[in-house]
């Protein structure tokens, strides 16, 4: 999250807009939204509606959820999508950036 | 497990933000990429 925020810039730059997505309800994402005074749009969704639907991964042997990135294009196209296999694998903010470009 | 489709439709979600405005994803569509990051949880 800090690290989208640093380079919250380059994306908005490139037209792209961020949503966060977690299955914390509002109340949590507020405190956290404040504490780390984030400039992306943060969606509750407790009921897990669209982490389901989007097939966010659990992983029964280790505690949470593993992170996901959707990129979606101007058409509504979804033109990457990466399914970390453990919490510190999300891609880095230049790839993303680059493939943002390659558009 | 439902997953998403390369090259597909993105699968359109309805979710209020934390000011408890509705954002649509196709809110964005012929506006902006969108970057969907998909949180584990703040703990």
């Amino acid at each position: 999250m800090a690290q989208l925020r640093q380079d919250f810039a380059e994306f908005e730059k490139r037209q792209t807009t961020i949503l966060v997505i977690g299955p914390d309800n509002a109340a949590a994402f507020l405190k956290y939204w404040q504490e780390n005074s984030l400039p992306f749009i943060g969606l509750p969704d407790p009921e897990h509606i669209v982490l389901k639907s989007y097939g966010q991964q659990i992983n029964l042997f280790k505690f949470g959820r593993m992170p996901a990135q959707v990129l979606v294009d101007k058409n509504g196209t979804a033109r990457f999508v990466h399914y970390g296999h453990d919490m510190t694998d999300i891609p880095k903010n230049s790839e993303m950036l680059a493939l943002i470009d390659s558009l | 497990m439902a997953q998403v489709t390369l090259n597909a439709p993105a699968p359109e979600f309805s979710l209020a933000d934390l000011t408890g405005k509705t954002v649509n994803l196709s809110d964005f569509r012929g506006k902006t990429n969108v970057l969907l990051v998909f949180n584990r949880g703040f703990m």
